[in-house]
């Protein structure tokens, strides 16, 4: 049983309703404080590359339940310029935008499972897990 | 909504109380910098007790607004990072190297007034 | 077709008994028999095969019960899976065996009793490797409850100071456990000085290292100083060999030293009293 709600990011105002939204499924869902952090950091970054990269995306929370695991994923979609070498922008320490360098590999040591799919041109997805301990 | 920003003697005293957004956080190093500069403060202290998260953008608003402040001549102390922030904060990979901490704002100013009297 | 080879295996039983053991004995590991003494091998190898007989008679509940207790008390007893699949399979095998060499199984109908066999066999050996399985599960998720439990406590010794032991392997998620305990504590004790003891870690590689220096950059962001003591000399020689950095933050070789630098770090001292003999 998946349950899935979702918030349009086109400005920066979206970043912090996107975040809030994550929070508070997190702690519904029983994460403690320091998973909650983690969430919530997750998807700030992930908001903000849609923001900065794309102009325009979705940030989708689900709730997951798999095999007695309960769990919740944050899904961005973009149809954005897409990431030509995600190698390069996993790697810690790579920026385009000026930040810290932190974003996508400091996404995937939040989370306990992280997958990116993107082509040129057409757009970027990740999906990033964390499951309830 | 504008952060209060409170002198103290010649310190400042900064206490974030709510989730910051990225004008906030913007507003907020404009404005601690013009502070110092009309108060000739040499210390500052950022209480960040109430704050339950910080990503990579919140926290280099922070370090640069440190290093502004450094290039003023002031010296900033972050206080009250809480737990669950400071894991993030690692797990993002962002150690904020050269910053000073302590645990609550009475450590906060006790820090400052030891680096001020060196 | 059932019947015949449920008759047939209860007029022998005492004979396929004795073969099965001779048979098993030979094939298995010696770690096996060793385990076990020779009467209670006999005694549950009886049952082993009492069991595999009550699967063509009896009610189907019946059966299930013993096979739960007799899995049950395998693994209790330590018996390897392999060891009680092979014999299940050695049991097939002998009793195929002596009902060709008897001739109740003729090249004609062979392909029949091997269907059969199949049919009865199958499900039993599922039913074994699952009750193998869920009971190792049931083990495993014991002891990591009992793992999480005993994962590093916090202990104030002195005002603004706070010494965290860590005792055995640790894992990411144990890492993970531990910098929350050591960072909600520090904060709950206004600890300046937080003591990490690794004397009871059996070996630092680079990820243990790497959670350490994290768990120390995590403790400096909430404003108290980490410090790490209780190095080996082995530890010592990984930890350069490795070329792990450590020299951010201070190390001692053992927590007296520790506790020495972290009162000197907090202006404390300890002193003998005068006079005191």
């Amino acid at each position: 049983m998946n349950i899935q709600s979702c918030i349009t990011i086109i400005n920066e105002w979206d970043i912090v309703a996107a975040r809030q939204l994550g929070r508070n499924v997190a702690k519904e869902l029983g994460f403690g404080t320091v998973d909650q952090a983690r969430i919530t950091t997750a998807i700030s970054e992930l908001a903000r590359n849609i923001y900065l990269y794309a102009g325009k995306g979705q940030i989708c929370i689900d709730k997951l339940s798999e095999g007695g695991k309960a769990g919740l994923q944050i899904k961005a979609v973009d149809s954005g310029p897409g990431i030509r070498e995600i190698r390069q922008v996993m790697e810690d320490g790579f920026s385009t935008s000026g930040g810290l360098g932190a974003g996508l590999p400091g996404v995937k040591r939040l989370m306990d499972e992280f997958y990116i799919d993107s082509t040129p041109g057409q757009g970027t997805q990740i999906k990033a897990t964390k499951w309830l301990r | 909504m504008r952060i209060p920003i409170l002198k103290l003697d010649d310190c400042l005293l900064v206490s974030i109380q709510w989730e910051l957004d990225d004008q906030t956080a913007l507003q907020f190093q404009e404005d601690l910098l013009q502070k110092i500069h009309e108060t000739s403060s040499n210390g500052v202290v950022i209480d960040l007790t109430s704050i339950d998260f910080i990503d990579s953008f919140i926290a280099k608003v922070l370090g640069d607004v440190i290093s502004m402040s450094k290039l003023m001549g002031a010296i900033v102390v972050l206080t009250g990072i809480q737990p669950a922030v400071a894991i993030t904060l690692i797990e993002l990979g962002i150690g904020l190297d050269d910053v000073l901490t302590a645990l609550d704002l009475e450590k906060g100013l006790e820090k400052l007034q030891q680096e001020l009297g060196e | 077709m059932n019947k015949i080879i449920s008759n047939y295996i209860q007029d022998n039983k005492q004979g396929i008994l004795d073969q099965w053991i001779d048979r098993t004995k030979e094939e298995a590991d010696d770690r096996v028999v060793r385990l076990v003494s020779d009467r209670v091998f006999h005694a549950t190898s009886k049952e082993f095969i009492d069991l595999i007989i009550s699967n063509f008679k009896g009610s189907s509940e019946e059966y299930k019960e013993k096979l739960t207790d007799f899995a049950e008390k395998v693994v209790r007893l330590g018996w390897p899976l392999t060891f009680v699949t092979k014999g299940l399979h050695t049991f097939n095998s002998i009793v195929f065996e002596a009902m060709q060499k008897d001739e109740i199984i003729i090249p004609d109908n062979q392909m029949d009793f091997v269907i059969e066999f199949d049919r009865w066999a199958a499900p039993m050996s599922n039913e074994i490797v699952s009750i193998y399985s869920s009971t190792w599960e049931r083990t495993v998720s014991l002891q990591k409850m009992a793992l999480q439990e005993l994962s590093a406590p916090l202990i104030p010794v002195f005002e603004g100071i706070t010494v965290m032991p860590l005792v055995g392997t640790i894992d990411t998620d144990r890492a993970k456990q531990i910098m929350e305990n050591l960072l909600k504590g520090a904060v709950k004790h206004r600890s300046e000085v937080v003591l990490i003891d690794i004397t009871g870690v059996p070996v630092v590689d680079t990820m243990v290292a790497h959670h350490i220096i994290q768990a120390a950059e995590a403790v400096r962001l909430i404003g108290a100083k980490c410090m790490l003591v209780g190095i080996r000399p082995e530890i010592a020689q990984t930890i350069v060999n490795l070329g792990i950095n450590l020299n951010q933050f201070t190390t001692k070789n053992n927590l007296k030293r520790g506790i020495e630098a972290a009162l000197e770090l907090t202006n404390k001292k300890i002193v003998s009293l005068e006079g005191a003999k």
